[in-house]
């Protein structure tokens, strides 16, 4: 009775696990020869080639990231206005609080082939999602709608899909520009000028350790945890961090980069840096919105953060330009407008990503005054808003040096998988804690990411 | 003509007392054959309970319940035991069957054993006090005392805070200039702030102590339930006999409690091995300097999770590992349970 009993549970487990074998790793084309993009089963005017066509009509869902509470306002208008020039749509606004499991969420959506139709990406979940095929092609299927974006912009949003080809997947949308921020009450107190802030990543790091002579652990400098200057602090460095084939990391290999960890260790050593912000998820913000800090977010809109939350430190604030270093100019990827290949209604989707997308709607949101973004079309940069910035409140001068650095700016900006950018900083954090020698955090760093980088291709 | 009364099929006959001398009662079984012969189905007169007899009954009430746990719980386990055998990758496409690479591979990679030392001490560190502290607090709101209420509903409010909330919270309480290192600096019981937050082990420490404070109010109504039902006769006979408290909560308290412990000491050893939130908020998204605090879902999330460079197959396998590290501490936890019942 036992052996009867087990036999049928092992039959069961059989059938089940050969059930979930063949729902869990299907891919490619379904059995009925119908159109696919990611596993999903979706319209054949999706994939493939020739231009999209359709009734723009019915509802879509949009998704933004975290966008809804500064700027519901703004959004609503656009999705009236779209409506009111396409009667026959809903479209259904969602915003992502864009979070630590924002990723996560956006995989599991894809997963089940329901990514919101229009959907706002950053450069790391455009690159995954074009790589699995969940994005609708914009070369195949709306083609010479990139026209009106700037070359660099539209240049940075070629992906390279499932079967290896570079693709445009995504519109390139609003970008916020760097900038240095620092306290200049804190800054005089040190010893430093404000009128002089630093050129190179190294020449800052330097005055941070003259920071820590002073302030006595009452202030510091920055925030310890790496994970906030890597890439961007050894991209400005001019160090190559990744080989020309893309195959294979190389910050490792040059002596720049070992000058850059043997700094962040001797400043987190000196005191310039607080002891608990090594590994914490917490970026300058809030230490900088409190008085804390000598040097805030290098995100200029952060700045409306400390507005609202500390106006005597807003007023206490300086804005200076990036520090350019060996690099020349600074780097940004902007942010990205998809449209999903699962669309069921992928005309609409794609006239509302256009729509979005366009000159007239992005100059309007850049005017805002909360906010210092950048929009992506050509038209709108060249507006006069953009070119004669006028203002001396730290606000105005940030929008005024991003305005300048637009000019020579690209966008080329090296984007490490959430893996890879953890397993790096890791080793770098246990370098500043003195537990490994640069070189040989490096050296352990450069080769895990470069098996999460093999595992990934 | 006698009139026939049919009985609808599945539905047992009106039992009578058996006549002395009457043959012995047919079985339900060979009865409703018997009449299926006479009368092939229900017939319009056959109602009340007789509807509610069918044999598929039953089935149907636990259909949802089945439907559930298949879907949300049978499937996607075997999905993840096919997945451990193919190098899937997180958003899809085609896998590679690969045999038992994953399990080979991870045997030899060092962060899923320090992974797995961190989640075992977890459990290790945990469940004692998850099981011991609570009581604790139960016997102590246990009596109806005025203004009881008020320290009940304190000692439950940490289960109502998100996690992140709790986190945050905590992060702040532990930071070098946080409440906790001020008050020892201030009281001169330290000179120097502790690492709380910097420090690999006294992150994981920390991080425990969030995990049991977020739980003891929820496992204190565990106990205060199972209370209630320690004979009160007891205590009252133990102190005529000149028991104290402590002899009293040794030796009729804790008896008395015993199945709740082990109830609880087997979900907390579960919900330990689960760790996740406590280990991000306080280490970051390394997991800790160096990534030392990882445990195992973490390491998981690091692994298998990654769009970019995730290895979903990967990932399975060490899910796979902590399926059968859960199961190994709850196969303890029973025997343990039989053990102390014979």
């Amino acid at each position: 009775m036992r052996a009867r009993r087990l036999t049928g549970s092992l039959s069961c487990l059989v059938v089940l696990t050969l059930t979930a074998a063949g729902c869990g790793l299907s891919g490619g084309s379904d059995d009925s020869g119908g159109a696919t993009a990611g596993g999903c089963s979706v319209d054949k005017g999706n994939v493939g080639s020739g231009k999209l066509t359709g009734d723009v009509k019915g509802r879509i869902t949009f998704q933004t990231t975290n966008l809804k509470k500064d700027f519901g306002g703004y959004f609503n208008g656009v999705i009236a206005a779209f409506e009111k020039a396409h009667p026959d749509t809903t479209v259904k606004w969602i915003d992502d609080p864009g979070d630590s499991q924002f990723t996560q969420r956006l995989v599991a959506d894809a997963q089940a082939c329901t990514l919101p139709d229009v959907v706002n990406l950053n450069v790391n979940t455009s690159i995954a999602l074009t790589k699995a095929g969940y994005l609708l092609d914009l070369d195949k299927k709306a083609p010479g709608s990139g026209e009106s974006f700037g070359a660099s912009m539209w240049k940075s949003s070629v992906f390279t899909d499932a079967s290896g080809a570079k693709v445009h997947s995504a519109y390139p949308w609003y970008s916020g520009g760097i900038a240095q921020t620092f306290n200049v009450d804190l800054m005089k107190k040190a010893g430093l000028d404000p009128a002089k802030p630093a050129t190179t990543i190294l020449g800052m790091f330097d005055d941070a350790l003259k920071i820590a002579k002073v302030s006595d652990g009452k202030y510091y400098a920055t925030v310890a945890n790496p994970i906030w200057r890597i890439p961007a602090d050894w991209q400005q460095m001019g160090v190559k961090v990744l080989s020309d084939d893309g195959k294979s990391f190389t910050f490792a290999d040059d002596p720049k980069t070992v000058a850059w960890v043997e700094a962040m260790t001797r400043m987190y050593q000196a005191g310039a840096m607080p002891k608990d912000s090594l590994s914490s998820n917490q970026d300058a913000s809030t230490l900088y919105a409190q008085g804390k800090l000598v040097y805030g977010s290098t995100n200029p809109n952060y700045l409306r953060f400390i507005q609202q939350n500390n106006p005597s430190v807003y007023k206490k604030t300086g804005v200076a330009r990036y520090m350019l270093d060996d690099l020349g100019h600074t780097v940004g990827a902007p942010q990205y407008i998809s449209v999903a290949a699962t669309s069921k209604n992928a005309p609409t989707a794609l006239s509302f990503a256009q729509f979005l997308t366009n000159a007239e709607n992005q100059l309007a949101w850049a005017k805002d005054p909360n906010v210092v973004i950048f929009p992506s079309t050509t038209a709108s940069l060249d507006d006069p808003f953009f070119q004669s910035v006028k203002g001396t409140d730290p606000f105005s001068e940030a929008r005024k040096i991003v305005a300048e650095d637009r000019k020579t700016a690209t966008a080329d900006e090296i984007a490490l998988s959430p893996g890879e950018l953890n397993a790096i900083t890791a080793q770098v954090q246990l370098a500043m804690q003195g537990k490994k020698s640069a070189a040989d955090a490096l050296k352990e760093a450069q080769s895990k990411a470069d098996e999460l980088l093999k595992q990934g291709s | 003509m006698t009139a026939v009364r049919t009985m609808p099929d599945g539905e047992a006959p009106p039992t009578a007392p058996a006549a002395p001398g009457a043959p012995a009662p047919q079985s339900p079984g060979r009865m409703r054959r018997a009449l299926k012969a006479v009368t092939p189905g229900p017939t319009p007169d056959a109602g009340g309970a007789a509807i509610y007899r069918r044999w598929w009954l039953p089935w149907l009430w636990m259909l949802p319940a089945i439907v559930g746990a298949a879907a949300f719980g049978v499937f996607p386990f075997l999905n993840t035991l096919v997945l451990s055998f193919t190098d899937a990758k997180p958003l899809g496409g085609a896998a590679g069957f690969v045999g038992l690479d994953n399990y080979t591979r991870m045997l030899g990679d060092s962060d899923f054993w320090l992974a797995t030392r961190n989640s075992v001490l977890y459990a290790v560190i945990v469940v004692p006090l998850m099981v011991i502290l609570p009581l604790f607090l139960a016997v102590l709101v246990e009596k109806n005392l005025p203004g009881i209420g008020f320290f009940r509903s304190a000692f439950y409010t940490p289960v109502l805070a998100s996690s992140v909330v709790v986190g945050l919270s905590w992060q702040w309480l532990l930071a070098d200039q946080g409440l906790v290192n001020t008050w020892l600096e201030k009281t001169h019981i330290i000179k120097g702030a502790i690492p709380f937050l910097s420090d690999s082990w006294l992150i994981l420490l920390s991080a425990m102590g969030l995990t049991l404070w977020k739980g003891l109010g929820w496992y204190m109504i565990f106990y205060l339930a199972a209370l209630g039902n320690v004979p009160k006769e007891l205590h009252e006979a133990a102190s005529v006999d000149g028991a104290g408290a402590v002899r009293r909560f040794w030796h009729i308290t804790v008896p008395g409690v015993r199945t709740s412990m082990m109830l609880v000491g087997t979900l907390t050893g579960i919900g330990s091995l689960r760790v996740f939130t406590e280990i991000y908020m306080l280490g970051g998204s390394t997991g800790g300097p160096g990534g030392a605090d990882r445990t195992l879902p973490f390491y998981i999330r690091d692994v298998g999770l990654d769009p970019l460079s995730g290895n979903a197959g990967y990932g399975a396998a060490v899910s796979v590992a902590l399926f059968v590290l859960t199961l190994g501490l709850t196969l303890l936890a029973q025997r343990l349970t039989k053990e102390n019942e014979s």
